[in-house]
C-alpha cells in the first residue's frame, strides 16, 4: 500500500527508532508463540494419526479422505449450516427489528433494552441448563402447552431428533438478540435523523425510510454484525454440549462438538484437528467473501 | 515498509531492554528450577474423585499417610480423563493416579505407562489375599499393574414399600420379570425407569446384562474384543429380549439424566431401575433403607451367572521418580484399614476388595451386595471398561436409537457393526 501512495509524496517520514521496534517485537513474539504457532500445530497435527502420546505418526491425507466418508461428520456439517442459516438470521432479524423498535426514546424503553440484553450476561453453559429445565418433559413448554390445550404439541424436545438441534437454536438466538440489538442501537444512533426527518416530509412511507434512508447508513454494523455472527455460528459448543452433548445418536452433532468429542474424550488428535481445519477453512471463506465485497461495495 | 536508520542510542537501549526482558526470564525459570528439586521427593498422588463425599474421604485417608510427604491433586472427571495419558507421558509424571481396572489399565501397561507392582500381590504383600477374580482383573502380560480398592455391584433396584403397595413379588425368571412389569403397568406406572438422556451409557446396563444372560461372559468379553459382530445372531438374540422390555420402560427417561431418573423411582412413580449401587448416593435419606434391589433374572439356566462389578482403584506411573515411595503408598491405600476408611467417609456402597475389612457394619443392603457377587460364576466391569469410551458411544447410538424405533433393529445393528469395525480397527 506505502509502495504505490510512496511516489508523489515528499520524502519525510516519522522515523520510528528502533527500540519503538523491540517493544513492538515482544507482543509479536508472545501472539507467534502463543497464537499461530499452535494453530501451525494444528495444522501439521491434522496429517498425522496422534494419540496424545509418544510421537505423531504422518499420514498425509488419510484424516480427509476418512472425514469425507464419515456419516457423523457429515451430519454435523449439514447441522452447522442449519446452525449459522437459523442462527444468524434469526439473531440478526431479531436483533434488528428489537433495536428499531426500541430506538425511540419512550417511557420505559431503557427496561425493555436491558430486559432483552439481560440473557447476554449469563454464559452459553448457564444458557444451555437454564433451556434444559424448560424442556425437560414436565418442564415450563410442555406445561404451558397442555394448558392452553395443545397436548397434542408437546414433545421430548431434546430427547426427540427431529426437534433436538432447533431446542437448541431457540435458546441460543434468545441470548444472542439482545447482543445483536445492542449493537445495532449503537448503529441507529450514528445516522443521521435529519435525513430521516426530511425523507418523512417528502412522503416517504415508514417501511421506505428504513430501506433507503437508514439501512445504508448501518452498512459499517453489518460488517461487524456478520463477522460476530459467522464466527459466533461456527465455534458454537457449550450450549449444545449443556444441553444435549450431540445426542440423541448425533441429531444435534456440531462440528465443534464433534471436534470435541474425537479430540478429548477418544482422544483422536489427528483427526480433531482434521476437523478443526475445516472449521478455519469455513470462517476464513466466510469472512473473506464478505470482506472482499464489502470493500468493493465502498471503493465503487 | 517504513524503515529507519539505527542509531546508536536507540540500539543501546533496546539492547538493555532485551537483556532485561532475558533477565528477568532468567529468575522466572530459576525460582521454577529450585522448586523442581524440592517436589521429587514428595509423592504426588493425582485423583478423579471430584464429587465431594469421596473427595473429602480419600483427603482424610492421605492425611493419615506419614510415612512419605504426600500431595493429593484432585481434578474433575471430564478432565482427569482427557489428561490422564499426558500426565503418565509427562517427564515428571504424578506417582500414583486414581483410575479403574479392566481394558482401560491393560492398554495404558502395553505402551509401558505403569509400574510392575508385582511384589506387592506376591508373598505377604498388601494384596496377596485379594480374590483371584481381582489379581486376574489387574494383570497384563503376566504382571500385576493395578491395585483394586473397592468395586460396586449392579442390579434391579426397587421400593420395598412400592412393591408391597402393587402386590408384586420379586422376579427370578424372566417370564415372573416380565409379568411383574405388566402387573406395574396395569397400575399406570412406568415399570421401569432409565435415564439415557445426557446418560446415554445407562442404556448400556441392559444390553451387558441381556447379553451375559443369554450369551454368557465369556462371548461378551469377545464381543467388545471384536471377536464377534454386533449383527450376528447372538447379538439378535439379546435384542429380541430388550426388545420386550421398550414398552415398560419410562419414555421420559430419554430426557433424564441417570440421576433424574431416580426421582421417579423414590417418588413411586416409576416401578424398578437396573443400576449401580451408587444410586444409593442419588436417593433421598429417608427412602435409602426401603430402597431394595434383585439379580437381573436369569434367561437360559445353562449360561453361569455372571453380574457387572465395576472396580476402582490406582496405579503407579512406571516413570515415577521415587519408585519405593510409590509403592509403599500403593501399599498404604491397598490396606484393610485405608478401604474401610474410606468407604465409609465417601458414604458410598462400594464394597472393599480386601477380605480381611470387617464388613459386619456395613448396611444389609450392602451385605446383599457381596453376596450376589460371592455367588455369581463371573464378573465383567462395563462397556465402556471392558472396551473403550469410543467403543462406548457406538453402543450409545445405536441402543437410544434402538429405543426410539425397536422396529429398526437389524439396521440399527448393521450401523452398529460398521462403526465398532471403525473403532476397532483404528
Amino acid at each position: 500500500m506505502t509502495a504505490v501512495a510512496a511516489p508523489d509524496r515528499p520524502r519525510r517520514r516519522t522515523r520510528v527508532p528502533a527500540v519503538v521496534w523491540a517493544f513492538l517485537a515482544v507482543p509479536a513474539l508472545v501472539e507467534l508463540a502463543m497464537v499461530f504457532w499452535p494453530a501451525l500445530n494444528s495444522f501439521y497435527l491434522s496429517f498425522t494419526e496422534w494419540n496424545g502420546l509418544g510421537a505423531a505418526k504422518p499420514i498425509g491425507l488419510d484424516n480427509f479422505r476418512n472425514l469425507a466418508s464419515d456419516d457423523v461428520f457429515r451430519g454435523a456439517f449439514e447441522n452447522n449450516v442449519i446452525w449459522a442459516v437459523g442462527f444468524g438470521g434469526l439473531s440478526v432479524l431479531g436483533g434488528l427489528a428489537l433495536a428499531v423498535a426500541l430506538n425511540r426514546p419512550r417511557r420505559g424503553v431503557g427496561l425493555y433494552r436491558s430486559a432483552i440484553y439481560l440473557p447476554m450476561v449469563f454464559s452459553l453453559a448457564v444458557t444451555g441448563l437454564f433451556w434444559r429445565v424448560q424442556y425437560q418433559p414436565d418442564g415450563t413448554i410442555n406445561t404451558f402447552l397442555g394448558a392452553i390445550g395443545l397436548e397434542s404439541l408437546e414433545k421430548q424436545w431434546l430427547a426427540n431428533p427431529d426437534t433436538a438441534l432447533y431446542a437448541v437454536l431457540i435458546a441460543a438466538v434468545w441470548r444472542q438478540v439482545g447482543y445483536v440489538m445492542v449493537l445495532y442501537l449503537a448503529g441507529l444512533k450514528s445516522t443521521d435523523p435529519t435525513l430521516d426527518d426530511a425523507s418523512a416530509v417528502d412522503g416517504a412511507s415508514a417501511w421506505q425510510r428504513f430501506r433507503f434512508v437508514t439501512w445504508p447508513q448501518l452498512r459499517g454494523v453489518n460488517t461487524v454484525v456478520f463477522a460476530v455472527t459467522v464466527i459466533d455460528s461456527l465455534r458454537t459448543f457449550d450450549i449444545v454440549w449443556a444441553m444435549t452433548q450431540g445426542g440423541p445418536y448425533h441429531s444435534s452433532e456440531l462440528l465443534s462438538t464433534y471436534m470435541f468429542q474425537q479430540g478429548f474424550t477418544f482422544l483422536n488428535l489427528g483427526y480433531a484437528s482434521a476437523i478443526a481445519v475445516v472449521i478455519f477453512a469455513l470462517a476464513l471463506i466466510f469472512i473473506i467473501t464478505y470482506l472482499v465485497r464489502a470493500t468493493k461495495e465502498e471503493a465503487a | 515498509m517504513i524503515s529507519a536508520p539505527l542509531s546508536r542510542r536507540g540500539f543501546l537501549a533496546g539492547l538493555g531492554g532485551v537483556g532485561a526482558a532475558a533477565l528477568l526470564g532468567a529468575c522466572a525459570t530459576g525460582s521454577d528450577d529450585s522448586s523442581g528439586t524440592a517436589a521429587s521427593s514428595t509423592l504426588t498422588l493425582q485423583s478423579s474423585l471430584s464429587d465431594p463425599d469421596p473427595k473429602a474421604a480419600l483427603t482424610k485417608v492421605v492425611e493419615g499417610y506419614t510415612k512419605n510427604k504426600t500431595t493429593l491433586n484432585t481434578i474433575a472427571i471430564e478432565t482427569f480423563r482427557a489428561q490422564l495419558p499426558t500426565y503418565l507421558n509427562s517427564g515428571n509424571p504424578p506417582d500414583v493416579l486414581t483410575w479403574y481396572a479392566g481394558s482401560v489399565a491393560r492398554d495404558y501397561a502395553s505402551k509401558g505407562f505403569l509400574l510392575d507392582v508385582s511384589d506387592l500381590w506376591a508373598g505377604d504383600g498388601p494384596c496377596a489375599n485379594f480374590s483371584p477374580a481381582l489379581k486376574e482383573l489387574s494383570t497384563a502380560d503376566g504382571k500385576q499393574i493395578f491395585i483394586p480398592t473397592n468395586y460396586y455391584w449392579w442390579g434391579v433396584f426397587y421400593r420395598k414399600s412400592a412393591f408391597q403397595e402393587w402386590g408384586v413379588e420379586v422376579p427370578a425368571t424372566w417370564d415372573e420379570f416380565i409379568a411383574v412389569c405388566k402387573t406395574i403397568k396395569g397400575k399406570g406406572v412406568p415399570p421401569l425407569s432409565m435415564g439415557t438422556g445426557s446418560t446415554p451409557w445407562v442404556a448400556s446396563g441392559w444390553f451387558d446384562y441381556l447379553n451375559l444372560r443369554v450369551n454368557g461372559a465369556e462371548f461378551h468379553r469377545d464381543l467388545l474384543a471384536g471377536k464377534h459382530s454386533f449383527d450376528g445372531p447372538e447379538v439378535k438374540a439379546v435384542m429380541e429380549h430388550y426388545r420386550q422390555l421398550v414398552e415398560y420402560i419410562d419414555p421420559k427417561g430419554r430426557s433424564y439424566s441417570w440421576q433424574d431418573a431416580v426421582t421417579p423411582l423414590a417418588s413411586k412413580k416409576a416401578g424398578m431401575y437396573l443400576i449401580g449401587a451408587f444410586i444409593t448416593s442419588a436417593v433421598p435419606q429417608d427412602s435409602v433403607d426401603d430402597l431394595d434391589f434383585f439379580r437381573v433374572p436369569i434367561i437360559d439356566p445353562s449360561v453361569p451367572v455372571a453380574e457387572e462389578a465395576p472396580t476402582d482403584g490406582y496405579f503407579a506411573s512406571a516413570k515415577s521418580r521415587n519408585v519405593a515411595g510409590a509403592k509403599d503408598l500403593l501399599a498404604y491405600l491397598a490396606s484393610a484399614p485405608a478401604q474401610q476408611q474410606f468407604i465409609e467417609l465417601a458414604k458410598s456402597s462400594n464394597l472393599p476388595t480386601s477380605p480381611t475389612v470387617d464388613t459386619s457394619k456395613f448396611s444389609p443392603l450392602v451385605q446383599k451386595g457381596i453376596t450376589l457377587l460371592n455367588e455369581s460364576k463371573a464378573i465383567t466391569q462395563f462397556f465402556n471398561r471392558d472396551s473403550s469410551d469410543e467403543l462406548q458411544t457406538t453402543a450409545d447410538t445405536a441402543l437410544t436409537k434402538f429405543l426410539d424405533a425397536p422396529g429398526d433393529v437389524g439396521k440399527i445393528l448393521t450401523e452398529w457393526q460398521a462403526s465398532a469395525k471403525k473403532v476397532l480397527g483404528s
